[in-house]
């Protein structure tokens, strides 16, 4: 366990004990529902995605391109000038193999989450999203990678418009 | 152009859901004094004969002198009404169609708090006796909803 304590106190329980009903428990099962408002540029965003395109935001004064776009500019704090198309390609920049789902269980094969650099944006600027069709042995930070687009008719102006972005085949 | 605006065909809102299960466990002394209640049919207290407290429900420790408590034993359906209030609310905030009345019970020197039924809300007063009605033994869970609800005692 730890260094010092080679146990710890408590009654350890398995999901056995649970299942066989060796103890006593009272289930329950909460929802939470939310709705997240996206904001004036975010709102912008999603809605670029249902139409098959990143948008970036760019600061004039600043001459930077972030993405996703903001309403001000994070450096000089003025509005953004306005909304850029960027490439749906782009760079990895970092990258994680997660073998845990959102709600703790295993996975055989890991989830990639990324963040990516979008072509057209300026350095560093990028986005979170999932690797796919890719080995996650072979990924590299610095991996040219291309956004994999869900067919129009299945978009709903969401992040998850983007399936997950793939490994750009080098000519 | 400065990004204030709204575009009339943006989305304004992701909504979602998070689904969270849980389950309690009541702990040492709650289990014992689960299984008590559901096997037995019995509401378990706790003696701490140095404090001279009889704890309900039953504890394992005396929050007051920190000793164990081993004089455990069953201390009956029958209480009395400490205090009360009517709920005109459901868990969601909706009208109750009937006012439920919720009472905490005394029962040696502690109690539970819990629902007073066939009664009607302007004859409840406190330190009305009370009785706790259990559900049938095939029905019962180790859950505090073993007893049903408590009502009048006959005098």
């Amino acid at each position: 366990m730890t260094v010092r304590f080679e146990s710890f106190p408590g009654t350890a329980l398995s999901e056995r004990d649970f299942e066989e009903g060796r103890v006593l428990y009272v289930r329950d099962d909460l929802l939470g529902r939310y709705a997240w408002d996206t904001g004036v540029a975010i709102g912008h965003y999603l809605n670029g995605l249902r139409a098959g395109v990143i948008l970036g935001g760019h600061c004039r004064h600043c001459r930077r391109t972030v993405v996703p776009p903001r309403e001000f500019c994070e450096w000089c704090f003025q509005p953004m000038d306005g909304y850029v198309p960027l490439l749906s390609t782009g760079t990895v920049n970092t990258f994680s193999l997660c073998y845990v789902t959102w709600d703790v269980q295993r996975l055989s094969t890991p989830e990639i989450p990324a963040v990516i650099e979008i072509d057209g944006a300026s350095p560093l600027c990028g986005i979170m999203h999932k690797l796919g069709e890719v080995d996650p042995e072979r990924v590299r930070v610095g991996m040219r990678v291309q956004a994999v687009w869900k067919p129009v008719e299945e978009r709903e102006g969401a992040i998850t418009d983007i399936r997950y972005f793939k490994p750009i085949e080098e000519a | 152009m400065a990004l204030l605006k709204r575009g009339s065909s943006d989305p304004t809102a992701w909504i979602g859901q998070l689904p969270i299960p849980g389950r309690y466990t009541a702990g040492l002394a709650g289990e014992r004094f689960f299984r008590g209640l559901k096997d037995d049919g019995q509401i378990l207290g706790a003696r701490c004969p140095q404090c001279d407290l009889l704890y309900v429900p039953a504890r394992q420790f005396c929050e007051r002198c920190l000793s164990e408590l081993v004089d455990w034993s069953d201390v009956g359906l029958t209480g009395h009404v400490v205090t009360f209030t009517f709920l005109f609310r459901d868990y969601d905030g909706n009208a109750r169609a009937e006012p439920e009345t919720v009472a905490f019970v005394g029962l040696g020197d502690g109690g539970l708090v819990h629902r007073l039924r066939e009664v009607e809300p302007e004859d409840v007063f406190i330190g009305m006796p009370v009785v706790a009605v259990l559900k049938p033994a095939d029905q019962r869970t180790g859950s505090i909803l073993d007893i049903a609800y408590f009502r009048p005692a006959e005098a």
